[in-house]
C-alpha cells in the first residue's frame, strides 16, 4: 500500500511537471500573450493580421493566442482582481467601468499618446468609455450605435410599408400593430412579432431624460417621463404584443447569455426587426442575401442613438505589458481598421475608415449599402454612450432596473410604482456605495456641489460649463438646446 | 521501546495517508469557512480590496446584516427558495412511489407482463388514433410513443433493470444538459409540452364554452362540496387522533391552522378584507382546538404535547395546495365560461411571473424521482422483514393497508433522512437552474438565496454582503435541521 501510495505521488508529480513544460509559453521563443475573446475565424483573422502588422512595423513577434473558456464577466473579474487575468480582455458593457475601478487594468495613457492610440483617434462619443477620472484603460476595438435591422423582405411580403429611418412611438407602434396583425393570422396563436425589443434609454432620452442626474448623484427614474416611456413599452409588450418579454425571446434559445434566436427568427420573418449593433453581419451574412435597411429607436423628441460596442484593456499584472500595449495600438492602425471594414464586425474604431467607399458601398454587396450608411450616420451624429454614475456599479442598475420593469410587465407594479422603485433602489445603492468608500464619497460631495451649482444656473436660464457635466447624455443634450458653454480648444 | 517506536511509526504512516486529505480540508473548507465569517464583518468589496487596490478592510459590526435584512430584495429571493421547496413532499412522493414501482416489477414480472404489452398497445394505438385526427402533425407524438413503448417493452422484456437505469438517467445527466433540454421542452411556441398542450387546451375552451352554465355553476358548487368534504374530514381525523391519544395539542393546534389559509384566502376572493378574512378563519381554527383539547380523552390516556405534530406537517403539504386549488375553484369558477371565451392559451413557463416557479419545481420533480433517493427506498424496501408482509396477507390486509401500517413505517427513517437533506438540499439550491434557464428572472421570480449570494459577491463584488447572507442561509440551514431532528424523527426512531 506504502509503495502504491508512493508511486502515485511520483506519478502526479512528474505529471505536473510534464503538464507544466508543455504550456505554449515553454514550448517557444516567441513571448505567449493572451487575449480573452471568442474563438471564431474573425479573431483568428485579427491575430493573424496583428503579427502581420507586427513584422511591417519592424516589432518584435508575438504569440497572441485566444482564451475563449474565460470570457464569463463574472470569470475575468476574479481571476484578474486575484492576479491570474489574461494579458488582453475584452471588455464590454459595465466592464469598461468596473475592471478599471478594481485597479486591474493597465492605465496606458501615456503609450496611448505616444503610440498613437488616444481618445483623439476614435470617436468623440467614446471617450467616456475608455477614460475615467481621466486616465486611459482600454482602446475600443468593435463600436457603433444600435439601430434596428429591418428585413424588408418581409415587410414586403405581408403588404405592410417599410419602416422609416427616424419615427416616433406613435409612429412606431401604428406600423407595429399592421405587422403583427399581417404576421399572424386571425384565429392563430402569435408566432411572429414587429420586432425583438425596444430600448428604453433611447425613449427615456427622446424626452430629455437620463437614468442619472447631470452629475451621476442621483437617479431620475422616479421622473413622470419615465413613468409614460413605461407604460408605452408595457403596452407594447402586453397588449399590442409587438415584441416579446425577454423570456419569451430567450426560451427561444438553447443559451440565454448568447444572442439567442433572434438571427433565425430575423431570417424565418417571426421578427420583422431586430436591435442591435452593426456587428450583426457577421451573423447575417452567412444566411444569405436579404433586403436590409436600419433604422432609429422610436423616440419622441430629442433624435439619440445608443452608442456601444467593446474595447480592449491590458491587464495590470500582465506580464508582457509591452507587448500587450502594442496591441492596443494595433487596434488604431490601418491594417486592423482595413480589416474590420472587409469584415463588418461593427465599425472600425477610427471613424475615417467607416467613411470610406470599401465601407459604406462594398463591391458586390448592394443590399447592404443603406445599413452601411446608417450605422454610420448614426454613431457620428446621434450616437451616446450608457449613462451611468461612479457611484454605483451598472451591472447592479441594470439588474434593478430590469427586474422592476419585468415586475410591471407581470402586472405586479404600476408604471408609476416601478418608476418610483427605480429611483429609490438605485439611490439606495448609491447611498450604500457613498457610505462605505471614502473616496468616492469626497467626489460625490463635490459633485453635489457642482450639481447645485448647475441647477441655480439652468434656473437662471444660464449656460453650463461642459466641465461640470459628467454624465454622456446631459453633454450631448445640453448641447443640442444650446445650454452649454462650450470648452474653447 | 520497540513497541512505541513502532506504534509512532503506525501513527506517521497514518498521518502521511491522511495529509492530502486534511490539508485539502483545511485549504478549501475550513480556512474559507472562517474567513467568510470574518468577512461577513466587515465592507469587503472586490472593487476596493484585491491586490491591485490594497485599501484597508474596515470593520462594520452588523450592517452587512442590517442591510440584508432591510433589503426587500433579501426576502423576495427568500420566499422564491421555500416557494421551491414546496416541491419537496411531492418528490419525495415520487420517489417512493418509482422505488415501489419497481420493487414490484423485479418481484413479480410474470404478473406485469400482460399488462405492460396491453398498455404499449394501447399506447401506439391512442397514438396512431391522434395522428389520424390530425392532432399531431410535427410527430412529437411519435416521439413520446416511442419512448413510452421502449419503456414498457423494456420493461416487459427485461424486468426491472430497464426502468431501473432510466429512471436514474436524470441523475447521471449533467445538470447544464437536462437545464437546457427543459428550456426546450418549456418553448412557449415551439416546445414539446406546448405542442401538446394546446390541442388539449383547445378542446377544454370548447367544452367549457359548450357548456357554460355546467362550468360556471357546476365546478364552483363541486368545489365547494369537495373542500367542505376535506375539511369535515380533518376535522373529524383530529378529533379521533386526539381521542386515541395519537395527537396532542400541537399537532391539533396545527392541524386546524392548516385549513384558516385556504379559508382565508376563500374569505378575501369573496370580497372579504384579508387581514379580517383571514382572522375570521383563525379564530375560527383557534375555536376548534381549544374544543378539541378540552375534549376528555374516553379511555384518558396521555400523550406528549407535540405527538403528532410532524404528520400534520406532512399532511399539510398535500391538503393546503388542494384546498387553495377548490377554495380559488368556489371564488372564481363563475367566472370561468368568460375566461376561456378566446380560447386557452398554454403557460408561457419560464417567461411568466406566475409559471415561473412551478415550472422550475415540475423539472425539480422529475429529476429528484429518479435520483438517489429513488435508490434509498429501494434499498428501504429491501430491507423490510418479508415476514411482516405474509402475517398481514394472513390476516387479510389489503394493499393500501400494507402500505400504511408496514411499508411507510419502516420506511421513516429512511423518509426522514430523505426529507433533511432534502431541505439543506433545497436551502441551498437553485443556483444553476436559475443560472442557465432564466438569470433569475423574470423580475426575480427564480432567484433563489444560493444565486443572490453569487450575484452579490461574484458580479457585484460585494464580498462582505455576500458572506452576510451565505451566513443567514447557513443559520436558516442549521434551524431548519434542528427543527426537523426535535419534530421530525419521532417515527424514524420508534
Amino acid at each position: 500500500m506504502k509503495a502504491f501510495f508512493a508511486i502515485c505521488t511520483l506519478g502526479l508529480t512528474l505529471g505536473s511537471a510534464l503538464l507544466y513544460w508543455s504550456l505554449p509559453g515553454k514550448q517557444t521563443e516567441v513571448p505567449v500573450i493572451w487575449w480573452i475573446t471568442q474563438d471564431d475565424h474573425y479573431k483568428q483573422e485579427i491575430v493573424t493580421v496583428f503579427r502581420e502588422w507586427l513584422r511591417d512595423q519592424g516589432l518584435p513577434d508575438v504569440d497572441l493566442r485566444i482564451d475563449n473558456t474565460n470570457q464569463d464577466a463574472t470569470k475575468k473579474l476574479v481571476q484578474g482582481v486575484s492576479g491570474v487575468g489574461a494579458d488582453l480582455m475584452d471588455l464590454y458593457g459595465f466592464q469598461i467601468d468596473l475592471f478599471p475601478a478594481t485597479g486591474m487594468m493597465l492605465d496606458v495613457t501615456e503609450e496611448a499618446r505616444q503610440l498613437g492610440f488616444s481618445p483623439e483617434h476614435t470617436y468623440p462619443a467614446l471617450r467616456d468609455e475608455i477614460v475615467q477620472n481621466g486616465r486611459q484603460y482600454s482602446f475600443p476595438r468593435n463600436t457603433g450605435s444600435a439601430l434596428f435591422w429591418v428585413n424588408r423582405g418581409t415587410f414586403r411580403r405581408l403588404g405592410v410599408p417599410f419602416p422609416p429611418y427616424r419615427w416616433s412611438t406613435d409612429e412606431f407602434e401604428e406600423l407595429g400593430k399592421k405587422f403583427v396583425a399581417a404576421a399572424n393570422p386571425p384565429g392563430t396563436r402569435q408566432r411572429a412579432y414587429f420586432v425583438n425589443g425596444v430600448s428604453r434609454d433611447v425613449m427615456r432620452r427622446g424626452l430629455g431624460l437620463s437614468t442619472f442626474n447631470e452629475t451621476g448623484t442621483f437617479c431620475t427614474l422616479g421622473d413622470e417621463r419615465n413613468v409614460a416611456v413605461l407604460a408605452r413599452v408595457r403596452k407594447w409588450v402586453v397588449e399590442d404584443r409587438l415584441m416579446p418579454t425577454r423570456e419569451e425571446d430567450a426560451a427561444m434559445a438553447a443559451d440565454i447569455s448568447g444572442a439567442g434566436s433572434m438571427f433565425s427568427h430575423f431570417d424565418s420573418g417571426r421578427f420583422g426587426m431586430i436591435y442591435t449593433g452593426h456587428w450583426a453581419f457577421i451573423m447575417i451574412r452567412p444566411r444569405g442575401t436579404f433586403e436590409l435597411a436600419a433604422a432609429e429607436g422610436p423616440q419622441d423628441g430629442f433624435p439619440n442613438t445608443e452608442m456601444g460596442g467593446g474595447a480592449v484593456g491590458v491587464y495590470a499584472g500582465s506580464k508582457h505589458r509591452e507587448h500587450a500595449v502594442r496591441f492596443l495600438q494595433y487596434l488604431g492602425s490601418e491594417h486592423f481598421n482595413r480589416l474590420i471594414v472587409r469584415q463588418a464586425d461593427s465599425l472600425p474604431p477610427v471613424p475615417h475608415y467607416a467613411t470610406t467607399d470599401e465601407f459604406l458601398r462594398p463591391a458586390g454587396k448592394e443590399n447592404e449599402w443603406p445599413v452601411h450608411q446608417a450605422f454610420a450616420r448614426a454613431t457620428a451624429e446621434t450616437g451616446i454612450t450608457l449613462s451611468k454614475s461612479p457611484f454605483v456599479l451598472q451591472s447592479v442598475v441594470y439588474r434593478l432596473e430590469m427586474e422592476i420593469y419585468e415586475s410591471m410587465l407581470a402586472g405586479r407594479l404600476t408604471p408609476a410604482e416601478a418608476a418610483a422603485l427605480m429611483a429609490d433602489r438605485i439611490n439606495a445603492e448609491i447611498q450604500l456605495t457613498v457610505r462605505r468608500d471614502p473616496a468616492l464619497r469626497a467626489l460625490y460631495e463635490e459633485r453635489l456641489e457642482v450639481q447645485r451649482r448647475i441647477e441655480e444656473k439652468r434656473a437662471r436660464g444660464e449656460r453650463v460649463p461642459e466641465a461640470w457635466i459628467s454624465e454622456a447624455f446631459h453633454r450631448a443634450y445640453y448641447r443640442a438646446q444650446g445650454w452649454l458653454e462650450e470648452e474653447k480648444p | 521501546m520497540s513497541n512505541r517506536r513502532s506504534d509512532l511509526r503506525r501513527t506517521l504512516t497514518g498521518l502521511g495517508f491522511l495529509l492530502p486529505n486534511i490539508l485539502g480540508f483545511l485549504a478549501f473548507t475550513l480556512v474559507p469557512l472562517a474567513m467568510s465569517f470574518f468577512i461577513a464583518f466587515t465592507d469587503w468589496d472586490i472593487l476596493r480590496h484585491n491586490i491591485f487596490r490594497e485599501e484597508p478592510l474596515r470593520f462594520v459590526g452588523f450592517e452587512n446584516f442590517t442591510w440584508l435584512f432591510t433589503h426587500p430584495e433579501f426576502w423576495h429571493y427568500l420566499g422564491n427558495t421555500f416557494f421551491l421547496m414546496l416541491g419537496l413532499p411531492f418528490a419525495i412522493a415520487g420517489s417512493l412511489g418509482a422505488a415501489l414501482l419497481l420493487t414490484r416489477v423485479s418481484r413479480r414480472p410474470a404478473a406485469l407482463r400482460g399488462a405492460m404489452v396491453l398498455a404499449t398497445l394501447v399506447l401506439i394505438g391512442s397514438l396512431w388514433v391522434l395522428r389520424a385526427g390530425g392532432m399531431a402533425e410535427a410527430g412529437v407524438w411519435f416521439v413520446f410513443g416511442l419512448l413510452g413503448a421502449t419503456m414498457l417493452v423494456g420493461g416487459v422484456l427485461t424486468g426491472g433493470t430497464i426502468y431501473r437505469t432510466l429512471f436514474y438517467l436524470p441523475h447521471f445527466t449533467a445538470g447544464v444538459a437536462t437545464f437546457v433540454l427543459w428550456k426546450k421542452l418549456y418553448n412557449p411556441q415551439t416546445g414539446p409540452i406546448n405542442f401538446a398542450l394546446a390541442p388539449v387546451l383547445d378542446a377544454v375552451a370548447a367544452v367549457v364554452q359548450a357548456m357554460p352554465r355546467v362550468f360556471s355553476v357546476g365546478v364552483p358548487l363541486l368545489s365547494g362540496v369537495l373542500a367542505v368534504l376535506l375539511a369535515t374530514w380533518q376535522a373529524r381525523r383530529l378529533r379521533r387522533h386526539w381521542d386515541d391519544a395519537a395527537a396532542g395539542p400541537g399537532a391539533v393546534g396545527l392541524g386546524a391552522a392548516l385549513l384558516v389559509l385556504p379559508a382565508g384566502f376563500l374569505l378575501h376572493w369573496l370580497g372579504l378584507r384579508g387581514w379580517l378574512a383571514t382572522l375570521a378563519a383563525a379564530v375560527l381554527a383557534a375555536g376548534f382546538t381549544l374544543a378539541t383539547v378540552r375534549r376528555p380523552r374516553p379511555w384518558g390516556p396521555v400523550c406528549a404535547r407535540d405527538a403528532g405534530v410532524s404528520a400534520e406537517i406532512a399532511l399539510g403539504l398535500g391538503l393546503v395546495p388542494l384546498l387553495l386549488v377548490l377554495a380559488a375553484a368556489v371564488a372564481h369558477g363563475a367566472g370561468l365560461p368568460a375566461a376561456v371565451a378566446d380560447g386557452i392559451e398554454p403557460p408561457n413557463w419560464l417567461g411568466d411571473y406566475a409559471w415561473a416557479k412551478p415550472a422550475i419545481m415540475l423539472m425539480a420533480l422529475w429529476a429528484a424521482i429518479g435520483s438517489n433517493n429513488m435508490i434509498l427506498y429501494l434499498a428501504g424496501l429491501s430491507n423490510i422483514p418479508p415476514e411482516l408482509y405474509e402475517a398481514a396477507d394472513m390476516d387479510g390486509a389489503s394493499p393500501m393497508q400494507r402500505f400504511w401500517h408496514i411499508t411507510w413505517p419502516q420506511l421513516a427513517p429512511v423518509t426522514f433522512f430523505i426529507f433533511v437533506m432534502g431541505v439543506i438540499h433545497g436551502l441551498q439550491g437553485g443556483f444553476e437552474m436559475a443560472r442557465i434557464m432564466t438569470l433569475g428572472g423574470p423580475a426575480g421570480s427564480t432567484t433563489t438565496l444560493s444565486y443572490f449570494i453569487y450575484i452579490e459577491g461574484f458580479e457585484t463584488g460585494r464580498l462582505g454582503y455576500a458572506s452576510a447572507a451565505a451566513w443567514v442561509l447557513f443559520a436558516l440551514v442549521f434551524v431548519l435541521s434542528l427543527l426537523n431532528f426535535r419534530f421530525g424523527n419521532r417515527n424514524a426512531n420508534d
